[in-house]
């Protein structure tokens, strides 16, 4: 793999603040995208308003094509969802660290199966975060429990590696997992500030980032492109990072999210909210050096960025959990 | 060298801890008699450190807690049960209790939140800052409208406030005052005041979610004339404001009543103070010179009266009836500490509010009286209630650490029903009860017998006649005073 030079210019974004259903989404946790362009996005939802879970369909092109799955500890239910996969036969994984359960639905949206409860052993988990389909074999990142196991698409354990510690092939509480093309697994080490690079079996490759001074902070989530590069969604700092293999930072976005055309409709038909808006100024000197208070204020910015995702064409996604989109980069 | 601690000294020990704090688990109780009546005051005046949270697993697993749109109280709630500098906190309540600012209006629980953090930091020091500070902050700057506070066209609101509510009390002012005030501070806004005043008039998260807000200065909306406050003249912008509402002897009185109705007793409501003596006008002049003598500082004060008779006086103990926040908070403390994620703290927060104190959503701007507002049938009952379903549990590490203590009051593997209650009262404070409620308890008590943990099923046995003694205890009349 080599490294060269990453450019981003921002293109578009696809969401809307939707706390009650309907076209848009709420706290969204995780995005997976379909290979006839198909995204998924899962809503965790405003604990006071349960019907706001659920698994929404939408294009990058701002089509909204409904939701799969609801508030509900029932088969296809859902409490606090955190990730979403695709097998090669486009069934949907979904995992949920509140019921400690992966979800199976086929690719019309039904429920099929699931597996899994709250415990140490083996098909156990103790708040699952981030999934993986590479094949045959599910990945799981099992948060609490710091390692990741394996399953088959039905739910049989296959193995597991990693424990709680700062060294290699151990984690602190990791949250997103995803693969490149030559095959290495990638899981960001989230409370160790640093993303850990495997083979598929899970013996350790290398460790990019970390440390007292690492370039990361709170990694969520990533994904790796065709060089090798890495496109890291990094919680703490709110920037999207690119970094190479070794680490070196390559570019950072900080987000630049203007009105979709969701948003216009929505102000077409609110006159007040309009015109003030024709003053609004939506960036500005922050008198705080809080990352998450200055996402909190500046509306084009990205605010808890959960997850990453590359498409065909090589566009870099990245889902906010705060602002209930996610923004669309591609490489100049 | 073990140092055996008077009754006195523990009883006393016990008062401040439950005024300065929210009460003692025995370990604080024991390292409290260890540091002092004088070396506690020093340690809850001069917090050290910033009392840092995991913000970061915060926002990890409570999501909702992230974005702040919701779940302010719950947020709050943690904080609260698991800090170590507990009157920094307690200050946070009774200056919310004052600024009363409530999500009820400003929609976001975001902005409330950085509103309690600048308590935090200003809370204890200076009022002339803290006033200041909250002059600018946006959220009171919203809840009061002085976004709409224009140089050419002012709002009296803020400055109506500041001086009836916030520092001096009505009869302490003219209505001249008000708009000179209100002059002085023109210009203090939010940024962006117009788009954000209708997305919070509208209640709308749309299209993006919620906006936090900044403070901004617009000096060209700011009126810079001759302004007369409180009878001095000159060009006072906001700051000079509140320089000369700080100077007030007015001011002084009206810090240092709220200071004893919170610490104290309970005084009369705020709106009867004009036209009534304080209930003991010798320790508000106490309070009102340490206020002058120490610069305005509020820590300063607090020192002045947690070491003042009329505070140590055992007749002051549990005068006061709890607030919800102090109930169960307190009893949330005693249960041990929370886990992340945690369904406790909302769980408290809607508490909290069955009570009557729904913290971030005061009734209007006077915030809450408290004294015997704070219980009614319904109140006491859900008080009852939550205590109950906190401390249900053996094997909290908080509960456990009772239960084992009540067991090492005894020599021997056993105590009888009576015993139980008298250990249980002791390590639970030490709690001072009426005869009457210590009666009660040993009759409910006597249906166990005696009671011993010789072996796995008696101990077993033990632990859940001690927790039904704790929840029984916390029940009565005596837990709910403070």
């Amino acid at each position: 793999m080599t490294t060269t030079a990453v450019e981003l210019k921002y293109v578009t974004n696809v969401g809307f603040a939707a706390d009650f259903g309907g076209r848009g989404f709420s706290l969204p946790s995780s995005m997976v995208i379909r290979g006839d362009g198909m995204i998924f996005v899962v809503s965790r939802g405003k604990s006071s308003t349960k019907g706001s879970n659920g698994i929404q369909m939408v294009t990058k092109d701002h089509d909204f094509l409904g939701q799969i799955g609801t508030y509900g500890s029932g088969l296809g239910g859902m409490m606090w969802p955190t990730s979403v996969a695709l097998d090669s036969e486009e069934n949907l994984y979904l995992s949920d660290e509140y019921f400690n359960k992966v979800t199976k639905f086929d690719r019309e949206g039904n429920p099929i199966s699931e597996w899994g409860k709250k415990g140490s052993g083996a098909g156990e988990f103790d708040q699952p975060s981030g999934l993986l389909i590479r094949g045959e074999v599910v990945y799981i990142v099992d948060s609490r429990n710091n390692r990741i196991q394996m399953y088959t698409l039905d739910g049989d354990f296959k193995g597991e590696w990693g424990n709680a510690g700062e060294g290699n092939g151990e984690f602190n509480l990791p949250w997103g997992i995803c693969d490149d093309s030559e095959g290495n697994i990638y899981v960001a080490d989230w409370r160790n500030d640093r993303v850990q690079k495997f083979d598929p079996n899970g013996n350790h490759i290398s460790t990019i980032a970390g440390g007292e001074d690492s370039v990361l902070d709170r990694p969520a989530d990533m994904a790796v492109d065709s060089d090798g590069t890495l496109f890291v969604a990094d919680w703490g700092s709110q920037r999207l990072v690119v970094l190479d293999q070794k680490g070196n930072v390559l570019e950072t976005k900080r987000g630049e999210a203007d009105l979709n055309p969701w948003a216009v409709e929505y102000l077409a038909s609110q006159d007040d909210e309009r015109n003030a808006r024709e003053s609004f100024v939506p960036v500005y000197e922050p008198d705080t050096g809080d990352p998450s208070e200055i996402s909190a204020r500046m509306e084009p910015y990205l605010w808890d960025p959960v997850s990453v995702e590359i498409d065909e064409e090589g566009r870099v996604y990245v889902l906010e959990t705060g602002r209930h989109r996610f923004q669309i980069f591609e490489r100049v | 060298m073990t140092t055996v601690h008077s009754r006195q000294e523990a009883l006393l020990m016990a008062h401040l801890l439950r005024r300065a704090g929210f009460g003692a688990t025995p370990y604080e109780m024991d390292r409290a008699l260890g540091m002092g009546y004088e070396g506690v005051i020093d340690e809850l005046l001069n917090p050290d450190h910033p009392d840092l949270i995991p913000d970061d697993l915060i926002r990890r697993y409570h999501v909702d807690q992230s974005d702040l749109r919701n779940g302010g109280g719950a947020h709050w709630v943690y904080r609260l049960v698991m800090t170590d500098t507990p009157l920094r906190e307690k200050m946070c309540l009774f200056w919310h209790r004052i600024f009363a600012t409530g999500t009820t209006k400003l929609i976001q629980n975001r902005v409330v939140t950085n509103q309690i953090d600048m308590f935090r930091e200003h809370g204890m020091g200076s009022f002339d800052d803290l006033l200041i500070e909250l002059s600018k902050d946006p959220a009171m700057i919203m809840w009061l409208d002085n976004q709409d506070n224009h140089g050419s066209n002012i709002n009296e609101n803020y400055g109506r406030e500041i001086l009836e509510l916030f520092s001096m009390g009505v009869g302490n002012y003219s209505e001249e005052d008000i708009k000179e005030t209100s002059r002085a501070f023109t210009g203090w806004r939010v940024v962006n005041p117009d788009y954000m005043s209708i997305r919070m008039r509208n209640n709308t998260a749309r299209p993006y979610g919620y906006m936090s807000w900044q403070f901004e200065y617009d000096e060209n909306d700011h009126d810079a004339g001759e302004k007369e406050i409180l009878g001095q003249k000159g060009n006072w912008d906001g700051e000079d404001a509140v320089r000369i509402i700080c100077e007030q002897e007015a001011t002084a009185k009206f810090v240092a009543r709220h200071l004893y109705h919170f610490f104290v007793a309970d005084e009369l409501p705020v709106p009867q103070w004009p036209h009534e003596e304080p209930r003991d006008p010798e320790a508000i002049d106490i309070l009102c010179k340490s206020y002058f003598d120490n610069g305005h500082n509020i820590g300063a004060v607090l020192r002045t009266l947690f070491e003042s008779d009329f505070f140590k006086d055992a007749g002051t103990r549990y005068a006061r009836i709890k607030s919800p926040s102090e109930m169960v908070i307190g009893t949330m403390r005693l249960a041990g500490p929370i886990e992340l994620p945690s369904e406790e703290t909302y769980m408290a927060d809607a508490a909290c509010a069955n009570m009557g104190q729904a913290l971030m959503r005061p009734p209007s701007v006077e915030g809450w009286q408290g004294g015997t507002e704070w219980i009614n049938t319904g109140a006491y009952v859900e008080r009852v209630n939550f205590a109950g379903r906190i401390l249900n549990n053996p094997d909290k590490q908080g509960v456990r650490d009772i239960i084992d203590r009540i067991k090492a009051l005894s020599e021997v593997d056993q105590l009888s029903s009576n015993e139980l209650v008298d250990n249980c009262l002791e390590v639970l404070g030490p709690l001072e009860v009426l005869d009457t409620t210590r009666s009660g308890l040993k009759d409910y008590a006597s249906k166990f017998g005696n009671l011993t943990w010789s072996d796995d099923t008696n101990s077993d046995q033990f632990d859940l006649a001690a927790v039904a003694i704790i929840q029984l205890v916390v029940s009565s009349q005596e837990y709910q005073t403070v």
